[in-house]
């Protein structure tokens, strides 16, 4: 409980519990402002990976492609066991799954933008995206 | 055979097939020690939790520097859409750590070595996004496969790719996790198989055991930094697909 003497010492002090209100009135409002503008620049996601170590990130980009053409693979070969075409599905999703970990990869780097963002009808260009309102 | 490295992930029925509806269940080590990871976390965040004080004992501030670090992680990757899945987040990443590092004591078997394990929670993940995005967007969460600005002769092939990659992260997330674990172990118990058989050599032998010593020391040390590393990746990037579901317009 520190009392916070920032008044004029001339004038008679509120009592101890109201000026300690007011202290603390004071400090919400301002943890209340701090907390609002952490809000504003957080609204924009950050879907990058800034925090984890080299040795994570590269183990990340490696496995993605990885996962990439074996889910490509996989695809191409349960493709074939449907219908009967052995090993053309296996070729073709193969090729395709190699395409798709080279797309992960870059994703996993922030080379290329989330799929996320194609979801709205007309992207705004990138300068245009800090004054919307995004609350 | 002791030096087999193999040997710490057999699965051992520790109490015998129950039959329940025609499927073949019993209680496992790997139960066992998912029960366990389960029971620490709660016991210690309950323990962090108990007193509530002003000023945080050493108990209570690793409780709240564990809150603080997913909460923090869920707002800036979600945003502030993303408190409702918080507490996902913050089960998963606990529930992932606490196994790793249970994982490191001696003759303690680890959960996350399992790619069922692993693939379980990442198949959860990735379902839990398609639910997620569907019952936001509806059908047009579907329009995320099929890039604008592309001429259409190559749109088929770049859906496909983008179905493709879709498809994989499951993969990514669970192998990634497993893989880690599983190869760690591995050579941890390869390094001191090492000592153990040098060390049976004679005088020499054991002059030769200082180096795999030395090896299985500094691994067990990066053993530790990998099991909270791969905590963490699995839940940050549990918040980047989420954020694929939740973030959409402009």
């Amino acid at each position: 409980m520190t009392k916070r003497n920032d008044d004029e010492p001339g004038k008679n002090p509120p009592p101890p519990e109201l000026g300690d209100l007011s202290a603390r009135l004071k400090d919400l409002s301002g943890r209340i402002a701090a907390e609002k503008s952490e809000h504003a620049e957080s609204a924009k996601p950050s879907a990058s990976l800034q925090g984890a170590t080299g040795f994570a990130k590269g183990y990340r980009l490696a496995s993605e492609f990885v996962a990439g053409t074996l889910v490509g693979g996989l695809v191409g070969y349960g493709f074939d066991w449907l219908f009967g075409t052995l090993p053309f599905g296996l070729i073709i999703f193969l090729l395709l799954g190699f395409g798709a970990g080279i797309l992960n990869m870059a994703r996993a780097g922030n080379r290329v933008p989330p799929a996320q963002e194609r979801l709205g009808s007309n992207p705004p260009p990138k300068a245009a995206l800090d004054d919307e309102e995004e609350d | 055979m002791a030096n087999d490295p193999i040997h710490q992930f057999q699965i051992q029925e520790l109490a015998g097939p129950f039959h329940i509806g025609g499927y073949e269940i019993s209680f496992t080590n790997s139960a066992l020690f998912m029960g366990i990871s389960v029971a620490t976390v709660t016991l210690i965040l309950l323990a962090a939790a108990a007193r509530g004080a002003l000023v945080p004992g050493r108990l209570q501030s690793v409780g709240e520097l564990w809150y603080e670090f997913i909460h923090n992680m869920v707002k800036n990757v979600l945003g502030p859409e993303g408190k409702p899945f918080f507490p996902l987040v913050f089960s998963l990443f606990s529930f992932v750590l606490v196994a790793n590092m249970l994982g490191m004591f001696p003759y303690f078997f680890t959960v996350t070595s399992h790619v069922v394990v692993t693939a379980s929670l990442a198949v959860f993940v990735v379902a839990l996004v398609v639910v997620v995005g569907i019952a936001k967007h509806g059908l047009g969460w579907f329009k995320l496969f099929v890039p604008h600005g592309v001429p259409g002769v190559i749109l088929p092939f770049i859906s496909l790719i983008e179905i493709i990659s879709f498809l994989s992260r499951p993969v990514s997330l669970g192998l990634r996790l497993f893989g880690n674990m599983l190869a760690g172990h591995i050579v941890l118990k390869v390094f001191a198989g090492f000592v153990v058989s040098l060390g049976a050599l004679g005088f020499g032998g054991i002059l030769g055991a200082v180096a795999p010593l030395a090896m299985a020391v500094a691994l067990t040390a990066l053993e530790f930094l990998v099991a909270f590393l791969q905590a963490f990746v699995f839940a940050i990037l549990t918040c980047v697909y989420l954020n694929d579901a939740l973030h959409t317009h402009h």
